[in-house]
């Protein structure tokens, strides 16, 4: 045990006076750091907004009440008159931003037709979707392992190559408490780093110290002892340092870049989303229809779903609010098994690709990450899905003034629902994934273990 | 002797059986690539098809309907694929893909391929660019990390150099070869994809697609060449392979995932995007204090109106020869359009000058210049998304305007109940979509043609003085 | 008695050939033993295989009266070994170097023992604490020596030790070989220098092939006799 700390100690000496290595450390250190401003910055960004959009329906309702002074017709408040549904980013979202950049985070509604309006974006730069986001999950999962890469290429084979070996094993020493030892001393500067980076994001980030502080430092050590696991199967083939540094980013390239990208290519294969074109057409041809229709029909069919609005008024008028609402409400339901659908869709996909994420551990783990921080598509499904639910809740709120023409007073604002929904981690999922993380080291380190077991060490 | 080299370069490496197996794989990753692009490709082309079809049927063959129940029906602009998308998704994916054109509203193109996803799309889409741009030099490193030092430690460059040949001419001559080696790897399957691309179409060539096609495949060309002749110069450079080696790779990382993220997350750093909601609402706000379509109390909708009646020098409105509705919402229209306008600008000069951080950023990394040429060429770049979302708002302002103009003409004043007949929305051109010429596509990316071009110069130039100053003891 | 180095039937076959064809070998703590052959004869196969480096394919080797494969670590406590190109770590100075080598082997010594150690293998007392880095082969091949002696080891394998030495560095060794062996070191040390090894060795071996064709007691022969006998061996 004493000789391993001296080797510690030496690889540490090492480690001091290799200006490369210590470049590396440090560039790691800094994308780090900065991956942890730009996600807390953009979710800072986000949260702005969001606040922002209370300012706008404030500054809307003042205008209907100039519009109106004595009060109005709720049916020209629900078209003119716009509130929101906001989907507040978790505290964890600066860690890992996920889809959030992607998928909008909230959703102008007016009292109108649902499904034309639910799926309206936000305005966002493509070219920079396209690039991604550089937040902490991009550095740990990416630039994590090419770190540990870069320390572990040559962590057997330039012992040999700079022909330190044959002097070294010719001390009372063996060739895995060599190789033990580096590996050790490297864990411990990659280690000590991804959860000093962690904890800066989590105290930067200022998120809710549950039980993820134990689950997101836990996956960050696994992931790179995934790495590690894997440097260490790779340098136990005792080739040179070149077939090493080739063979370990190629390792890399299938893993974070060219199995995701073919498991993306096969989810959108295997599971289709086709609803969302049909769904937008569909809907724009009901609710036009409505016009049309005698009003009877609409309403009674209106009513087939709303029967306590039955008894109120028939309606005579060439145009009436509520009349107008019915059939836009019914251009929803005609499209409700194809929205319903495509949330589905969207789930299965999902779902699909977490069944998958065993082919590639760095899918596995940005998907922990996202999942944890609740910033992946489930997350904006459930958004969706609540949004709609406080359509429901307007439109509750409204029939009444509606059917019952109650005139709509200024007073009346205040009791207008209001919507809140913040994402919620998928801890569930999340540790499903770490025990699939914690299989992958296994199998690795099982693997190289055989093969140090297998192979005989040669000096040169 | 020149000829000699290159020849040993390029027999040796066809030799080594460890390249061959690479370039293997990534010639079938290529040829993957291509089938799997052109697959989706032409997917979403006809789902988008089919739908714009069946939409513009719907148009034209609408019940009879008040002009302005018409404009607000509106219509949808599907985004066609352009020809040469399968070859780079680039920004498709991240845009939307159907934009609803109504009367008033300037709405967002939706439901884009990345919305659809989980994170896995984030990790990168399997093109033919994503295999040219990332895996090629990948290749290009490995194939050429020990042009200079593996003869360095083997002896034989000081046995080559005493034959009397220069350091140059032996670089010059490695390149040749590695450049033999590339043109092996990537020809089939270029000229699968070109073959596939022609045969779709029954070989009926439309000329800006082949000039798309060619350019696009000379700026990957400039680009391998660039990757060879920089791998030539490190190992030059350098005196183990070892650490030629790893220097490349780590310019490879860095150029091609470290730089690109870096930059565009930078741009949006930088120039904050204003969100829909707040422009919709500033809008609005300007849109108020000028006319209101629908609303006849409005100041100016009164001067108007003031105006057509001097005009014609008639007492009341419903004396007037037009219906003044229409005409005020006209002027509405035009007013609100001209207002979402300005701020549309606005936003895309903030997308644009986010996005010019990326492409100054490509003077210092020729992985950038490709990559925006590359889209630019297939048609998925920004500019060409942006292009689309201009001729759908076009379109959807003279739709609006043709629909206020029969309400002007054909319908009295307060006349909300009459309908015009279904032939009436024949006479409605439908949204068709051509993707702009080769020259406009190029004019939008100067900065990365420069770039792509300094870098060749640079290599060519300043890298052969390096190679001059390789320590050969 | 028990003998500091043995071999016994020692045999080495790799894929293509037999590298060692059977060596018995005995050598007695205080004696220097000085193995003479062309390269490839079998010489560095011999100390590798006394090192543990490679196993026999059978026999055995002994040091100690250990049996190496059985004992790969406890037998490297009592042997030191000077490769003919000693290699450092060059990011480290010589002491450091001296210090990781020496404490890996159970011996920690402050700052001024291992100088000590240092200047006695002939390491200018200004370049200790240099990068070895900047050395020069004889320079790491004193450090090389150093670490040899600081471990006082009961038995010394040398390969080579004094190739790339001056004349003056290598007499210094030789005198600093015959010190150890006077304190009962046993010394085996494979060599192409028949003079060196005439004037340091107790006995001489002469290996052709994989086989010890002779073994030859320094005391009763000249140098040049031995030449001559060496010369016989290689040209038959």
């Amino acid at each position: 045990m004493k000789k391993f700390w001296i080797l510690i100690k030496y690889e540490w000496l090492n480690f001091r006076a290799d200006k490369g290595l210590l470049i590396l450390v440090t560039l790691t250190l800094l994308a780090g750091l900065y991956g942890i401003y730009y996600g807390t910055t953009e979710v800072e960004r986000q949260r702005q907004n969001l606040a922002g959009l209370q300012k706008l329906t404030e500054h809307n309702v003042e205008e209907m009440k100039a519009k109106y002074p004595a009060g109005a017709d709720a049916g020209d408040i629900g078209y003119y008159h716009s509130t929101f549904a906001v989907h507040h980013p978790d505290s964890w979202a600066a860690l890992a931003l996920g889809q959030r950049d992607v998928n909008p985070y909230y959703i102008k509604l007016r009292l109108l037709n649902l499904q034309s309006q639910l799926y309206d974006t936000e305005n966002i730069n493509p070219q920079k979707v396209l690039a991604g986001n550089f937040d902490l999950s991009f550095v740990l999962v990416y630039l994590f392992p090419l770190l540990i890469i870069g320390l572990c290429f040559n962590i057997l084979s330039v012992e040999k190559e700079q022909g330190t070996l044959p002097l070294l094993l010719s001390q009372p020493i063996s060739l895995p408490l060599i190789v033990g030892a580096k590996l050790t001393f490297r864990m411990l500067v990659v280690l000590s780093l991804g959860l000093l980076l962690s904890i800066i994001a989590m105290l930067w980030g200022n998120v809710v110290p549950d039980g993820r502080v134990a689950l997101w430092l836990g996956v960050v050590v696994l992931y790179c002892l995934f790495w590690f696991a894997v440097a260490f199967l790779v340098a136990g083939l005792q080739k040179n340092s070149a077939f090493n540094a080739v063979t370990l980013l190629g390792v890399w390239l299938l893993l974070t870049i060219v199995v995701p990208a073919l498991l993306n290519v096969y989810v959108s294969i295997k599971q289709p989303v086709p609803q969302a074109l049909a769904l937008t057409i569909k809907q724009r041809e009901v609710v036009h229809g409505g016009w049309d229709k005698p009003k009877e029909e609409t309403m009674e069919k209106f009513f087939a779903l709303y029967p306590q609005w039955q008894d109120t008024a028939q309606i005579k008028e060439r145009f009436v609010w509520r009349w107008y609402y019915a059939f836009h409400h019914l251009g929803d339901v005609a499209v409700a098994d194809l929205a319903s659908q495509y949330k589905q869709s969207l789930l299965n996909r999902h779902e699909l690709v977490q069944r998958l994420n065993v082919l590639s551990v760095p899918v596995n783990v940005q998907g922990i990450f996202n999942a944890l921080a609740g910033t992946d598509l489930p997350s904006y499904v459930q958004f969706l899905q609540s949004a709609t639910r406080y359509h429901d809740a307007l439109r509750a709120f409204y029939y009444p003034f509606l059917f019952r023409q109650i005139t709509f007073h200024h007073a009346d604002f205040e009791q207008e629902p209001k919507h809140h929904f913040a994402s919620s981690p998928d801890v569930a999922s999340a540790t499903a994934g770490v025990v699939k993380l914690f299989i992958s080291v296994l199998v690795v380190f099982g693997a190289g273990l055989l093969l140090y077991r297998w192979k005989v060490a040669s000096v040169k | 002797m020149v000829r000699s080299i290159a020849q040993k370069e390029f027999l040796s490496t066809l030799r080594d059986k460890r390249f061959v197996v690479l370039s293997v794989l990534v010639l079938l990753l290529l040829l993957a690539a291509t089938v799997v692009g052109l697959y989706s490709a032409h997917t979403l082309q006809q789902e988008r098809m089919v739908a714009q079809e069946e939409v513009n049927h719907q148009f034209h063959n609408s019940q009879d309907r008040h002009p302005h129940r018409m404009a607000h029906y509106g219509s949808f602009a599907f985004r066609p694929k352009s020809s040469l998308s399968f070859l780079d998704f680039g920004l498709d994916s991240f845009t939307g893909a159907s934009v609803f054109m109504e009367a008033h509203r300037q709405n967002s193109a939706n439901f884009s391929q990345a919305q659809q996803s989980s994170s896995l799309i984030r990790f990168g889409e399997m093109t033919v660019a994503f295999v040219l741009q990332m895996l090629l030099p990948l290749l290009i490193v490995f194939l050429c990390f020990g042009a200079f030092t593996q003869e360095k430690e083997t002896g034989t460059l000081k046995i080559l150099l005493s034959q009397g040949v220069s350091l140059r001419r032996i670089a010059w001559a490695k390149i040749k070869g590695y450049s033999k080696t590339v043109a092996l790897v990537v020809t089939p399957a270029l000229l699968l994809a070109a073959g596939l691309l022609f045969g779709q179409n029954g070989f009926d060539l439309h000329p800006d697609t082949v000039w798309r096609l060619l350019l696009f495949l000379s700026f990957y060309l400039v680009y391998f060449f660039i990757f060879i002749v920089l791998s030539v110069i490190i190992s030059a450079l350098h005196r183990r392979s070892s650490t030629a080696l790893v220097t490349l790779l780590g310019i490879w990382i860095l150029f091609c995932v470290i730089i690109p993220k870096a930059a565009a997350n930078l741009g949006n750093t930088l120039y904050t995007t204003p969100t829909k909601a707040q422009m919709d609402a500033d809008v609005h706000e300007e849109v108020a204090k000028g006319i209101d379509g629908h609303n006849a109390q409005d100041a100016r909708a009164g001067g108007l109106k003031k105006e057509l009646l001097r005009k014609y020098g008639v007492d009341s409105l419903s004396q007037l020869p037009v219906n003044v509705d229409g005409i005020i919402m006209a002027a509405g229209e035009e007013q609100s359009t001209r207002v979402y306008r300005e701020h549309f600008d606005k936003l895309t000069n903030t997308f644009q000058q986010q996005n010019l951080i990326s492409e100054l950023a490509a003077f210092l990394n020729p992985y950038l210049a490709v990559r925006h040429l590359s889209m630019g060429m297939a048609g998925s770049d920004f500019s060409h998304y942006l292009h689309f979302q201009e001729e759908a708002e076009e379109y959807r302002y003279k739709l609006a305007q043709g629909l206020n103009h029969l309400q002007a003409t054909r319908l009295t004043y307060k006349d909300k109940t009459t309908r015009l007949s279904s032939d009436t929305w024949k006479e409605f051109k439908p949204f068709s979509y051509e993707t702009p010429p080769v020259q406009w596509a190029l004019s939008h990316h100067v900065f990365s043609l420069a770039a792509l071009f300094l870098w060749l110069v640079l290599v060519c130039t300043v890298g052969f003085r390096l190679i001059d100053k390789t320590q050969i003891v | 008695m028990e003998f500091a180095l043995e071999a016994r039937q020692l045999k080495k076959e790799y894929q293509d050939k037999l590298a060692l064809k059977g060596l018995n070998l005995q050598i007695k703590p205080g004696e220097i033993f000085c193995l003479l052959g062309q390269n490839g004869a079998g010489k560095s196969t011999t100390i590798n295989l006394f090192l543990g480096f490679i196993t026999p394919t059978s026999g055995a080797a002994y040091i100690n009266g250990l049996e190496v494969a059985d004992h790969l670590l406890k037998v490297k406590e009592y042997l030191a070994y000077i490769p003919e190109n000693v290699m450092l770590y060059p990011n480290l100075t010589g002491l450091e170097n001296l210090a990781l080598f020496s404490s890996l082997a159970g011996f920690e010594y402050d700052k001024e023992q291992l100088l000590f150690y240092l200047i006695e293998a002939g390491l200018p007392a200004e370049a200790a604490s240099r990068k070895v880095g900047t050395y020069s082969k004889g320079m790491r091949q004193k450090v090389g020596i150093a670490i040899a002696v600081a471990k006082h080891a009961k038995v010394l394998l040398l390969d080579e030790p004094t190739s790339g030495l001056d004349p003056k560095a290598s007499n210094e060794f030789s005198d600093l070989l015959l010190k150890l062996s006077s304190q009962g070191t046993a010394i085996f040390m494979a060599t192409h220098d028949i003079f060196r090894a005439k004037e340091v060795g107790t006995r001489v071996g002469i290996m052709r092939e994989g086989e010890l064709v002779d073994v030859l007691g320094t005391a009763a022969l000249d140098a040049n006799e031995l030449e001559k006998l060496y010369l016989n061996y290689m040209h038959n």
